[in-house]
């Protein structure tokens, strides 16, 4: 079972085998979490969409076309419209004073930066790009998947997702220059 | 032999896809990679990208919670299955018939049939249009009761008027 391709362990979940369910989950509930938190910015939504994106392969199960399409492809594909969805709805409904605010978060100069306050700096930073921008570097740059596959996801040619990608970076940079900074002091301190 | 790449192009790559290799366009890899090793403004450029890769590796991960893994399994197709009715059991004999006729019994079409053949002569032979003469073999004996008479008529050797059969 273990080294079951992903079209076995889908044909065998049709038949309700609950270890394929398990192994299937083994290999890309973590993946799907990942990329949902990247989008949605908390891991409560990002369990909410994976959650979504898994019952519908169990309902969907029966109808996979093996060698259709890759399996990881279509799962990214079901996960990334999901969030695309739903920040759209959130984006009727947001409060401004919730927004993730970088500035007066800003440490001061005498402070390191903790781990954990950079990480939520950083998933502020990418809160704070337009939806597809975010959507890109999170399947290029954080999933690893190719510029092929992110523009077939993302129904765009791959000129657009290297647009999409760069415009993205660029604002992170600016974004994140004052952490920018302070990595920098912390390395040449280190050094 | 690779196709050589400009540095402007090379800026653009690691613009979009950052520091890594291995997230870059495929067939501009290796070309890439020959301009950096011959290159210093691409490797300033490489420095610059690695550098906010490094802050975007920081970015918060977290494992899917037990819960989620529970719900996830509670809801698989079998447990799903299960809370459907089941279907009752059904028996040599039934499954025989179904095998026989796939779409139901006859049994039930050809009974109206009969009933309604039986109704018809019925009804004629106590109507003044009767069609049958007195020379019928079978209906003499049987003319008080109605029942038994319905049943002699459906049985009797009728002799049909020539026209009829015409």
């Amino acid at each position: 079972m273990k080294e079951a391709s992903d079209d076995e362990l889908v044909a065998a979940v049709a038949k309700g085998d609950g270890a394929a369910c398990s192994l299937l989950m083994e290999r890309h509930l973590g993946r799907t979490v990942a990329l949902a938190r990247r989008m949605m910015g908390n891991q409560a939504d990002a369990e909410e969409v994976a959650q979504e994106v898994f019952l519908r392969v169990w309902t969907h199960a029966e109808r996979w076309e093996p060698g259709r399409a890759q399996f990881s492809t279509w799962l990214h594909r079901v996960a990334t419209n999901l969030c695309l969805d739903r920040l759209r709805r959130r984006r009727g409904t947001v409060d401004i004073d919730d927004m993730p605010d970088l500035v007066s978060e800003e440490p001061g100069p005498d402070r390191r930066l903790e781990a954990d306050e950079l990480a939520a700096r950083v998933e502020a930073a990418l809160q704070q790009l337009p939806e597809r921008q975010r959507a890109a570097i999170a399947l290029s740059h954080y999933q690893g998947l190719s510029n092929t596959e992110t523009a077939e996801i993302l129904a765009v040619s791959v000129e657009a997702v290297e647009s999409l990608l760069s415009r993205g970076r660029r604002q992170l940079r600016s974004l994140l220059a004052t952490e920018r900074d302070e990595l920098l002091r912390l390395k040449e301190t280190s050094a | 032999m690779d196709k050589e790449i400009t540095l402007e192009r090379f800026a653009a790559i690691v613009d979009a896809y950052g520091a890594s290799p291995e997230r870059w366009p495929a067939p501009e890899r290796s070309a890439a990679d020959a301009l950096l090793a011959a290159s210093a403004p691409a490797r300033a450029l490489l420095a610059e990208a690695r550098m906010l890769d490094g802050l975007l590796a920081a970015a918060p991960l977290e494992a899917p919670s037990d819960a989620l893994v529970e719900r996830l399994m509670a809801a698989r197709p079998r447990a799903l299955a299960a809370l459907a009715p089941a279907a009752k059991p059904r028996g040599l004999f039934r499954e025989l018939v179904d095998a026989i006729w796939p779409y139901g019994s006859p049994a039930l079409p050809t009974g109206a049939l009969a009933a309604s053949i039986m109704l018809g002569v019925a009804l004629g032979s106590v109507s003044e249009i009767s069609v049958l003469n007195g020379s019928a073999t079978a209906t003499a004996a049987a003319e008080t009761e109605t029942g038994d008479r319905l049943i002699s008529l459906a049985l009797a050797d009728v002799t049909w008027p020539e026209e009829w059969i015409q």
